[in-house]
């Protein structure tokens, strides 16, 4: 219930900040659109795209509620409500952004691609994406390094070459591959590698959430409750 | 600014304020009466505008102190008002202040004519 | 002003002044009469509101305020608190009991320390040494910045009653009626960041205070507040006490300082709570 209303309290402040959400679908159609006459580079750009706007939405929520957190944790709450809730939030925000472009390549690329892995690869996008702009939110305190670090995230995202190893230790790697997997129907074993990479960086990136925000919200050990 | 009887008007005050709730009490010795007759009254005996800024309080200070009582009574043909009047112990309280009063204001009387009339 | 108007704002001093209904509406209705006999304009024949309100109330003096009960159990006990930042020592050995029914003021200069202590006092912050004991729930309103701008009023009332386990019909009646005694109506569709300063922080006395806390730790709450709106703050704050919540307010405004139960002074050399 808790976690619930801290989710839908971002979700409203979220759909209040009309600019935000406008630059929230243009990132990803301008990277799709940049690229459209390749098929395949665009889906990836737009999977990255999209990656980006939700991961930079969350860093800044992270932001917005940094100040607010401790008074609410002193009003009953626990921190995973808070990460946990917004977290929440970040997710729907990222599907209901998603949604529209799922449509337009269906649309635009209908028999060209597997849809169905291609909505696996936006899921998972927005998957990673969410906890990882709160981990940087919660990282680094300041907006402004904080959107620095995901811009150099992304860069480096899209200019690696592909075949460099490094490359599976990016963030977004798994929605590459599934992309791959959808586009260019390649084995399955894209699938697998890129599910696999994805869960485990969306488990990484929440723990690694959730123990920043409950150090950062703990209880100080100073302070002593009385026995009722 | 000064009165009809040449005392400027902060003076008239500070002289005023001393002796308001003796001049209150005294008038409601007459009879039983309201806020706004007060300040007529006041005014009639020469000692100035008196605003309700400056009565109200007065006498609610002597309604808290018990020497008037007051309640709430339609006027005629007009809205309700307060009316005040003295308790027993405000009788009491208006003979005793203006006795004193009376002295304080003898021995003013007495030192000013000396002061004058003094070569 | 009209003399409605005028008669209104009267009501509303009186009202925090603390005078019982009854007699608030006895002395307005004796100037509404007295201005209908006159036909004087308000302003001329009582001077402002305030003024008058608080001619009224001295006359009356030692009548309206209701007998304090004596202070309950301790809610909040901090014992030898210091924190340094760096090698800057921001507060010495500090000690501060508050009891059930009282209200301490935490005074000082600038940097003293004040919101430092009450960030420790509220567990927000770690000091280097000591220990605070808080019997009961812990309410906080910070200085600024404990809103979230692209939220209504309601929606800030409904977050902090699910905290403490209210629902939202039960938050949301509970935040308007603690807005009103504030002299606030929350408007259904203006969001944080379009209230003015004083009552962004009238929003966030009245989060601070949702769902009974029985310890408020308040930093410097009536920022931007008007005249009218102070004395209200201070209103709500004797009627939190007689309720039996201990309050600690942090402040650098000394008029009210009579009136509280301890001062704690945090300006370096002058340490100490003098009941």
């Amino acid at each position: 219930m808790k976690l619930l209303t801290v989710a839908e309290m971002a979700l409203r402040e979220l759909s209040r900040r009309r600019g935000v959400l406008v630059l929230l679908l243009a990132l990803p159609l301008v990277c799709y659109l940049v690229r459209h006459d390749q098929v395949g580079q665009s889906i990836r750009f737009l999977l990255l795209g999209l990656a980006w706007a939700v991961s930079t939405t969350a860093l800044f929520a992270s932001g917005t509620s940094r100040h607010i957190e401790p008074r609410l944790r002193l009003s009953g709450y626990r921190s995973h409500h808070l990460y946990l809730g917004r977290l929440v939030a970040m997710w729907l925000l990222g599907l209901a952004v998603s949604t529209p472009f799922f449509a337009l390549i269906a649309v635009d690329h209908a028999g060209e691609v597997r849809l169905g892995a291609l909505a696996a690869a936006m899921v998972l996008a927005v998957t990673v994406a969410a906890p990882f702009g709160l981990l940087i939110g919660a990282v680094v305190p300041r907006e402004l390094e904080g959107a620095l670090i995901l811009l150099v995230t992304i860069s480096l995202q899209m200019m690696i070459d592909p075949a460099d190893s490094l490359t599976r230790l990016t963030p977004f790697w798994s929605s590459r591959e599934i992309g791959t997997y959808a586009i260019d129907y390649t084995g399955p074993e894209y699938l697998v590698r890129g599910l696999t990479h994805g869960i485990v960086v969306t488990l990484l990136a929440t723990a690694l959430v959730a123990v920043l925000s409950t150090i950062r919200l703990r209880t100080r050990p100073h302070l002593r409750y009385a026995p009722r | 600014m000064d009165g009809p009887d040449g005392v400027d008007q902060d003076r008239r005050g500070q002289w005023l304020r001393g002796v308001l709730d003796v001049c209150v009490l005294a008038l409601l010795a007459r009879h039983e009466s309201y806020g706004y007759e007060l300040t007529q009254a006041l005014d009639r005996a020469g000692l100035g505008q008196i605003q309700g800024g400056t009565l109200y309080p007065v006498l609610l200070r002597l309604q808290r102190t018990g020497l008037v009582a007051a309640h709430w009574r339609d006027g005629e043909g007009g809205p309700a008002r307060k009316y005040y009047r003295l308790t027993p112990s405000g009788e009491e309280a208006v003979r005793r202040l203006s006795r004193q009063w009376r002295a304080f204001a003898g021995r003013v009387d007495d030192l000013l004519l000396e002061e004058v009339t003094s070569p | 002003m009209t003399d409605e108007r005028w008669l209104h704002a009267l009501g509303q001093e009186l009202a925090r002044h603390r005078l019982t209904p009854d007699l608030t509406h006895h002395v307005v209705a004796e100037a509404a009469a007295h201005l209908r006999d006159s036909g004087q304009p308000a302003l001329r024949a009582f001077g402002t509101p305030q003024g008058y309100a608080a001619a009224v109330v001295e006359s009356l003096a030692s009548q309206h305020r209701p007998p304090r009960r004596p202070p309950g159990r301790v809610r909040l006990r901090a014992s030898q608190i210091t924190k340094r930042y760096g090698r800057r020592t921001v507060l010495g050995p500090t000690d501060l009991t508050v009891r059930a029914g009282e209200v301490a003021a935490i005074v000082g200069a600038n940097g003293c320390g004040k919101s430092t202590f009450l960030r420790i006092c509220a567990g927000l912050l770690s000091p280097d040494s000591g220990e605070v004991v808080v019997d009961g729930v812990l309410g906080y309103c910070p200085q600024n910045g404990g809103t979230y701008d692209f939220l209504l009023p309601e929606e800030h009332f409904v977050l902090v009653g699910a905290g403490r386990g209210l629902d939202r019909a039960r938050s949301r009646r509970l935040g308007r009626s603690g807005a009103a005694t504030l002299q606030w109506e929350p408007a259904r569709d203006t969001q944080a960041r379009h209230l003015s300063g004083g009552t962004r922080q009238k929003l966030n006395l009245v989060m601070a205070a949702l769902g009974d806390p029985d310890v408020l730790l308040l930093d410097e709450p009536y920022q931007g507040f008007d005249r009218g709106a102070y004395l209200d703050f201070w209103q709500h704050v004797w009627r939190w006490r007689d309720e039996g919540r201990a309050i600690v307010v942090v402040t650098h405004l000394l008029n009210q300082l009579d009136q509280v139960d301890q001062v704690l002074d945090l300006t370096p050399g002058t340490r100490e709570a003098a009941a």
